[in-house]
């Protein structure tokens, strides 16, 4: 059984208003547990809502989206948050890292919810940006890190608490190409241990690079290759 | 589990706090000062209320006043007469209590006749003197504070002139002060003995303006002021309980109608926080947002925005309270002194020690924390639901 299963999805934002558009148009994906995927495309194709439906952001107007064994269509808000918060890790374009936290309690927001005390919670990032090689920049106010610091932040914020699946939208538009190659030599070591890695990009650092093992195309809201 | 994660919530609210402490100082300051206000107002009536009981410890159970055609006028002595065997009366002492407008100062000065010696707690009013002073003699009066800050005069020894109905002068020397911690009844006060009063207000041999009966059981004054009503039916009859009564009109009403200004300020200020609470920055906006997609749910979001609403209304309500009993306590209420106590230009420089009582406590509490958190609370709610994927674009 796939982790992620999208059938006929179709997604239509400000729906019968006169500013109404189609971002998906029958969308049909399997993805297996442990893959590495790249969703190629221009912007404003769709991609980004791909994503926002597979990370459980909000469900499709119509068709079938399963992910990791549970359907979306008619979860609530509330279950679909619960659903989100063990089952995916977000790493956002702009990194979403609130600048007047530290890096360290950036990392432990999502613990927050679940009544992690702060001795654990600070245990537990900790151990992530150490193995980032973040740990000396933990006390630092997050604006006063480098794009590179902060993404790695961001990975570390998207991994605490261990969800199976870890999705990345553009996560190299503002990273150099040392940068770009060293973001994804982590993506491939965390699909080494076990995690789906999907990426939305047209990076052809990411669409070229060795541990990406499938490419998804899409246009004007359509899979053009699969 | 549910506890911790309160917890978690409460201390990112405090955090959050913090770090728009710029934002959060500016309404703390405003609510507090308007709580301030509201409290001051509370505390000053209750500690006037206080030193008015305290006050009117040593003054006559039951005053008598002869009444004509629904105006006092004089009472003959021979009333005193007309009381006896009336069971529980004490003593009767006859005094007259006046006013005095002195044209040059434009003071109303309370100049009170009174036979010390037969006063059953007149041995009391010693204690109401500053040291040195002794009671009044035959052609001595004994002066308030602010008879004698208005007129300049030194504690003793001075000529104190005062002009009888016929514009001639009756000069009297001033044997002493009452002490400031009683300036709420004595600060206009003129004391000297029953005769030098009548002389000065020219009235007849025989007459006073009021007849002061002492009881022995207080808890028999209501009946005994029913039987003086029935033996004496051109009398009014006034016990203490209704004096100190009109005195918590007097405050209670000039009280009322400045609280009046403080709701408005009070609703004034609920307007405020509605509007700041409303207008979220983008950068807050955001912040709520990246909160959802990491995986804070609605719910959790209201519980901050609730813990920051009572953070910032409770930590006023502290300050402006705290503020406001030092305010009472060691300022004497300066700034609502004017409204709450004296008239013409003679004010009592009062002392106060304000009453916590935890009904004041309460309606003040309830008069500001559950309006401003009602006024955050719609804002909260919109802040809440903003979508989780305005994070992701």
């Amino acid at each position: 059984m796939p982790l992620i299963e999208l059938k006929d999805v179709r997604k239509v934002y400000n729906r019968n208003l006169p500013n109404e558009v189609v971002a998906l148009r029958n969308i049909n994906i399997e993805i297996a547990a442990g893959a590495m995927v790249c969703l190629q495309g221009a912007s404003g194709s769709g991609k980004s809502t791909l994503l926002s439906i597979i990370g459980c952001i909000f469900p499709p107007t119509s068709g079938r989206a399963a992910i990791a064994g549970r359907p979306l269509s008619r979860l609530p808000d509330r279950f679909m948050t619960i659903h989100r918060r063990q089952n995916i890790g977000f790493i956002f374009q702009q990194f979403n890292i609130l600048p007047d936290l530290t890096v360290l309690e950036n990392v432990g927001l999502p613990l927050m919810p679940l009544g992690v005390p702060p001795a654990e919670r600070r245990e537990k990032a900790m151990s992530l940006l150490e193995m980032l090689e973040m740990g000396h920049r933990a006390d630092f106010p997050a604006r006063q890190i480098s794009g590179g610091q902060l993404q790695r932040a961001a990975i570390a914020r998207a991994l605490i608490n261990d969800p199976p699946i870890i999705l990345a939208d553009e996560p190299t538009a503002h990273l150099d190409r040392e940068l770009s190659l060293g973001f994804m030599k982590i993506m491939a070591d965390l699909r080494q241990a076990g995690k789906t890695i999907i990426l939305a990009s047209h990076d052809h650092l990411i669409t070229e690079h060795p541990a990406v093992e499938r490419i998804i195309g899409i246009e004007d809201g359509r899979i053009h290759a699969a | 589990m549910s506890f911790a994660k309160q917890l978690n919530i409460l201390d990112y609210a405090l955090q959050g706090l913090w770090r728009r402490r710029l934002k959060t100082g500016g309404i703390v300051v405003i609510f507090s000062a308007v709580i301030f206000l509201a409290a001051s107002f509370q505390f000053t009536i209750k500690a006037l209320n206080n030193l008015v009981d305290q006050d009117l410890r040593a003054t006559p159970e039951i005053v008598i006043q002869k009444m004509s055609a629904g105006r006092q006028e004089s009472i003959p002595l021979n009333y005193i007469k007309k009381l006896k065997g009336i069971w529980g009366i004490r003593r009767v002492v006859p005094r007259i209590w006046g006013y005095y407008f002195d044209a040059t100062t434009k003071a109303n000065y309370t100049v009170i006749g009174l036979n010390y010696s037969k006063m059953p707690m007149g041995g009391l009013l010693d204690k109401a003197l500053i040291k040195g002073s002794h009671l009044p003699g035959p052609g001595e009066a004994l002066i308030g504070t602010g008879v004698k800050e208005v007129l300049r005069l030194p504690d003793k020894g001075a000529m104190l002139s005062l002009f009888r109905p016929d514009y001639s002068l009756k000069a009297l020397k001033v044997s002493g002060v009452f002490m400031p911690s009683t300036d709420i009844l004595t600060t206009d006060t003129i004391l000297m003995n029953l005769p030098d009063s009548r002389d000065l207000f020219a009235i007849k041999p025989g007459l006073v303006t009021d007849l002061c009966v002492y009881v022995a059981n207080p808890r028999e004054v209501t009946t005994i002021a029913r039987k003086i009503a029935a033996r004496l039916p051109d009398t009014r009859v006034v016990p203490k309980s209704q004096i100190k009564e009109t005195y918590r009109e007097v405050f209670g009403w000039r009280g009322g109608f400045a609280s009046i200004c403080l709701l408005t300020a009070i609703a004034a200020f609920i307007i405020f926080a509605w509007d700041k609470a409303s207008g979220m920055n983008p950068d807050e906006k955001r912040e709520v947002a990246i909160l959802k997609v990491i995986g804070w749910q609605t719910a959790d979001i209201l519980s901050l925005r609730f813990y920051e609403g009572f953070i910032v209304s409770s930590l006023s309500f502290l300050l402006g309270c705290t503020l406001a009993y030092a305010h009472v306590a060691f300022m004497g209420a300066g700034l609502f002194r004017p409204i709450l106590t004296g008239w013409s230009v003679i004010q009592p420089r009062i002392m106060l020690r304000p009453a916590l009582e935890f009904s004041d406590i309460l309606l003040i509490f309830s008069l500001v924390v559950p309006p401003y958190m009602a006024a955050t609370i719609v804002p909260a709610w919109r802040s809440a639901i903003i979508p989780p994927d305005a994070a992701v674009n």
